[in-house]
């Protein structure tokens, strides 16, 4: 932060050089015309002085306009020739105007580079500083697994706690390293997301066949934690979106309503998909703790816990509705949330586009 | 075991399961009594039910957070001693914590003997302090018109106006009342009332000592009970400076 400091200040300081530079070109510029017109009149008057001796030498006074062409000899008089004068005060006008224009240009693409580097100091501060709010959180995040871990492994070392008690300790700091793991694996997804790194394909795909495949794979848990999933996708709802990424946030989705469960001792989770206007939605929802309506945005957020962990066996990392919110926007869709408030249970719906049927 | 013999009753308040059975475990083995609270208004809600002797209070829950509990309990004049345990261990951080009236403050993730003692400390502050209040000459303080009620954290000033005194101010009081006309240096009053390495400065002391003066002074800028020795501490005179 030192070295941008010290960039923005030599940065300001040099447009303000160059603002003063310009400024002072301008009144130069300004004068010299001013003084540059003033010679030439007062060129032009001795050349009015010197025809007026001509004269009255007796040369005649066309002899005399002959050669001093500026000067206006009229009833014996010379004097410069109003049409000299006038050219003089047009041309100091014009050189003033011109002077004008271009400083107005210069300080304008001083001001736009002000502007610009401006823009660009303020993004790289809002870098830098979500960079470190994102350190912040992640280490936060990862602080409390492993003072668990520490905890455990210190128990074990001063307590020397029988077989059974040690097992449940060490099942434990497994569940712990297990955590950390998926706290990594999401902290790197959501990196990636964030940056677009992500090359997301778009396939047409039978969302009851993901469906089915994440439920399988949490239907172990579900039923130790007492939660029955219920599902009502039909084989024929075809989704544009990428394999994986269609997995992950069904999954990610689903591991919220039995994380929102786990308080409650149980419950059930509802899967309905429905093609409606151009998409097919899936809603899950879930009898769970539920939220204030006005968190709905904010769940979506990075490292955002609005209920605490609650037990059987659940640790939310506070990442996962953030990918499956960076997800559908790679794929074009949408997802949202809503709860009646807390303890109503929560629902969650996800849009994806759907497969374009045959032409008729 | 506190001075009443029985075993003292901990609350923990701990939204991350693991960690919370940990603690609870550990307080266990060392023979006190533990329940427990997963976020904020859990604990506020025991809290208006049962009573224990210390409560242990993550600041980072869901909803109310550590310290929102804290103050909370604090305005309700719920002085039960409070060790915050944090994931972020900075000195403002520290600071907050124990500026919103808790009593010490442990960054995870911490050594369980180090957490250990660190609970037997402020149980150990809060025996003596109670142990000193027990009876009643000494639960009573009278001194320059004022009268203290170490019980009950009240006090009546010279001028009649009733005041609740905050349980670190309570404590520096009596610790100054123990050794009434001694000098007692500021380590000592940071080593009795608040443990040994909790705060960043010897400073805080003479905040309080301030807040005392305001209290319990005719003036405040002349203190005949409250003084200080320069260079070294306070010395507490229950008859006034002659």
């Amino acid at each position: 932060m030192k070295s941008l400091r010290v960039f923005q200040l030599t940065t300001l300081a040099l447009v303000l050089v160059s603002v003063v530079q310009v400024g002072w070109w301008l009144l130069d510029q300004r004068s010299y015309a001013h003084q540059s017109v003033a010679a030439a009149r007062t060129a032009y008057a001795e050349q009015a002085v010197a025809a007026q001796a001509l004269i009255e030498a007796g040369v005649s006074p066309e002899r005399v306009t002959q050669v001093l062409p500026k000067i206006l000899v009229a009833g014996g008089r010379a004097e410069i020739a109003p049409a000299v004068n006038a050219a003089l005060g047009a041309e100091e006008r014009s050189r003033q105007r011109q002077y004008a224009w271009e400083g107005a240009f210069f300080l304008l693409a001083l001001g736009l580079c002000i502007a610009v580097i401006a823009r660009a100091l303020r993004a790289e501060a809002r870098v830098l500083e979500e960079q470190d709010s994102f350190l912040a959180l992640v280490s936060h995040q990862f602080k409390t697994p492993l003072a668990s871990l520490q905890l455990s492994l210190e128990t074990l070392a001063l307590r020397a706690p029988p077989p059974e008690q040690a097992r449940v300790l060490i099942d434990r700091m497994l569940s712990d390293l297990t955590r950390m793991e998926l706290m990594v694996t999401q902290i790197l997804e959501s990196a990636r997301l964030e940056r677009g790194r992500v090359d997301l394909r778009c396939e047409s795909l039978q969302l009851a066949g993901a469906v089915g495949r994440v439920v399988s794979q949490l239907e172990e848990r579900a039923r130790k934690a007492r939660v029955r999933i219920a599902v009502h996708v039909e084989p024929q709802l075809q989704v544009l979106s990428d394999p994986l990424a269609l997995d992950v946030v069904v999954r990610n989705v689903l591991e919220n309503a039995l994380a929102a469960l786990a308080p409650v001792g149980g419950g059930e989770v509802t899967l309905t998909a429905r093609a409606v206007s151009g998409e097919v939605e899936l809603a899950v929802r879930d009898s769970g703790v539920g939220f204030a309506p006005a968190d709905g945005a904010r769940l979506f957020q990075k490292f955002t816990r609005l209920h605490p962990g609650g037990g059987a066996g659940y640790y939310g990392t506070g990442l996962g509705l953030f990918i499956v919110r960076r997800m559908m926007e790679l794929a074009h869709g949408r997802v949202s949330a809503h709860s009646d408030g807390p303890g109503q249970g929560a629902s969650f719906v996800l849009a994806w586009p759907a497969v374009p049927g045959p032409p008729a | 075991m506190s001075a009443q013999g029985k075993a003292p009753r901990v609350l923990v308040v701990e939204d991350d399961p693991h960690l919370a059975a940990g603690v609870m475990e550990n307080l266990r083995a060392e023979g006190y009594e533990v329940s427990a609270a997963a976020d904020g208004e859990q604990a506020l809600e025991w809290l208006k039910a049962e009573t224990c002797e210390l409560i242990v209070l993550d600041v980072m829950l869901p909803g109310i957070d550590g310290f929102g509990v804290c103050r909370t309990l604090r305005a309700q004049g719920n002085s039960t001693p409070v060790l915050f345990l944090t994931a972020r261990g900075d000195p403002a951080d520290r600071v907050r914590g124990l500026e919103s009236g808790g009593d010490d403050y442990l960054a995870k993730p911490f050594h369980l003997q180090e957490f250990l003692l660190r609970v037997r400390a402020i149980l150990r502050r809060w025996d003596w302090y109670h142990s000193a209040s027990a009876t009643a000459a000494t639960a009573i303080m009278s001194f320059g018109g004022n009268e203290v009620d170490f019980r009950v954290f009240r006090a009546r000033a010279w001028n009649g106006e009733a005041h609740e005194l905050t349980e670190k101010e309570a404590m520096i009081l009596k610790v100054l009342a123990e050794h009434g006309g001694q000098i007692v240096s500021r380590e000592d009053l940071l080593e009795k009332v608040w443990g040994y390495d909790v705060f960043p400065s010897t400073r805080t002391v003479d905040n309080f000592i301030l807040r005392l003066r305001k209290r319990f002074e005719r003036d405040p800028a002349n203190p005949r009970h409250f003084l200080t020795v320069w260079g070294v501490g306070y010395r507490f005179l229950k008859d006034g400076e002659p």
